[in-house]
């Protein structure tokens, strides 16, 4: 049965869900019908070690950087419209695979060039992210984008962390000024 | 007191201001620079279902078709009273007669003749949309529409709609350069 989560909630995924093998976050969106540049929106995984940074450049997992060393996180490509009903972009999680080290799983979601092209949240139509345990396609948590985040342009949607020897999720719902590039530079990536 | 709204964000009107439910939609602009012709601003209304479409003709709301059938959207003509601050155009909105199936309610402003006139909203400054409780006569909301040098000529202002039971307000703020037309064909109206 599935725990649909609100913003700061949390919950275990080995009581929930103690046979999960791959999760997916999904990332969601209407094309843009108005005039005017399209609403890109990325997804995207920083695999964090105890101190809050990623273990290394390479697990930053973004549309230029699709899978992890250790192949636990996978982005299926990236959608620079929102084109196609459901999940416009998702990144596949394996848990069997994820290495020791790391902690903590961000999941980041930002608008490309948002600055550039003066949008946000609020002006996209059903923008969504949400976990999935793609085993028995059930959904673990979902934030709304449009409605929740609308003057945001990138948010920290939730974190997958261990906590005592099990994996939990915490749904963090939070805006981040300043897009991708100092979202990742917060969590040490090395952007140049 | 009355919240400002940024591009994309959104409000709700039952936290705004409970009592309400008689809205005075207020539409203003100052036409810049005029070179020949007027600038013929029209404000009109769409009455959406949760398809995004009108039910019918009837649920376009202008200056020839003055009210929908529940008398919940009136378009109060084209005059220029002098009451209310500046508002060029209202439509009244009684929240307690919108039908149940109608979700979303979409404020626009075209511009009359763009084409032959060569006109579009990048002449067009100081433009605006309020909300004003029309018993207390005080406004609730507005947004401002920042002076984004644009090439539309159908646009749309602000929309209210229902998220979770309650009526909220966005600012939007999106346009269409193909005028009123493009924007009827969005909502299912057979324009001629």
């Amino acid at each position: 049965m599935g725990v649909s989560l609100k913003k700061g909630g949390n919950v275990s995924l080995t009581k929930e869900a103690p046979t999960m093998k791959t999760a997916i976050a999904g990332l969601g969106w209407d094309m843009r019908v108005t005039d005017g540049s399209a609403f890109d929106l990325d997804a995207s995984v920083f695999m964090v070690g105890a101190d809050e940074k990623v273990i290394s450049d390479a697990s930053f997992i973004f549309f230029n950087n699709k899978t992890s060393p250790c192949g636990s996180v996978v982005h299926q490509g990236d959608n620079r419209t929102g084109e196609g009903a459901g999940d416009d972009e998702t990144v596949a999680l394996h848990f069997d695979k994820i290495p020791a080290e790391v902690q903590k799983l961000v999941f980041a979601v930002t608008i490309h060039e948002a600055e550039e092209r003066k949008q946000n949240f609020g002006m996209v139509s059903n923008a969504y992210i949400r976990i999935v345990n793609a085993d028995n396609n059930t959904e673990i948590a979902r934030f709304d984008l449009s409605e929740d985040a609308s003057t945001e342009t990138a948010m920290n949607f939730g974190e997958l962390y261990r906590h005592n020897a099990e994996w939990k999720f915490k749904a963090v719902g939070q805006g981040f000024a300043g897009g991708l590039s100092a979202l990742a530079k917060q969590y040490g990536v090395n952007v140049d | 007191m009355s919240v400002s709204l940024s591009k994309g964000g959104n409000v709700s009107l039952a936290k705004a201001d409970p009592t309400m439910t008689k809205i005075l939609v207020g539409l203003g602009w100052d036409p810049r620079a005029t070179d020949g012709q007027d600038f013929d601003l029209d404000a009109s209304a769409f009455l959406l279902t949760s398809t995004g479409k009108v039910r019918g003709d009837n649920d376009f709301i202008f200056y020839n078709n003055l009210s929908d059938a529940a008398q919940s959207v009136v378009h109060t003509g084209d005059n220029r009273t002098g009451a209310g601050d500046g508002d060029d155009e209202s439509l009244k909105v009684d929240l307690t007669k919108i039908p149940a199936e109608v979700d979303k309610i979409a404020f626009t402003v075209t511009i009359h003749d763009a084409e032959v006139r060569r006109q579009s909203f990048g002449q067009v400054g100081g433009a605006f949309i309020r909300l004003v409780n029309d018993a207390t006569g005080v406004e609730v909301a507005r947004y401002d529409l920042s002076e984004d040098a644009s090439t539309e000529t159908a646009m749309i202002f602000g929309e209210l709609y229902r998220h979770n039971n309650e009526w909220k307000f966005r600012a939007v703020g999106q346009g269409y350069a193909g005028g009123l037309k493009d924007m009827c064909g969005l909502y299912g109206i057979s324009a001629s």
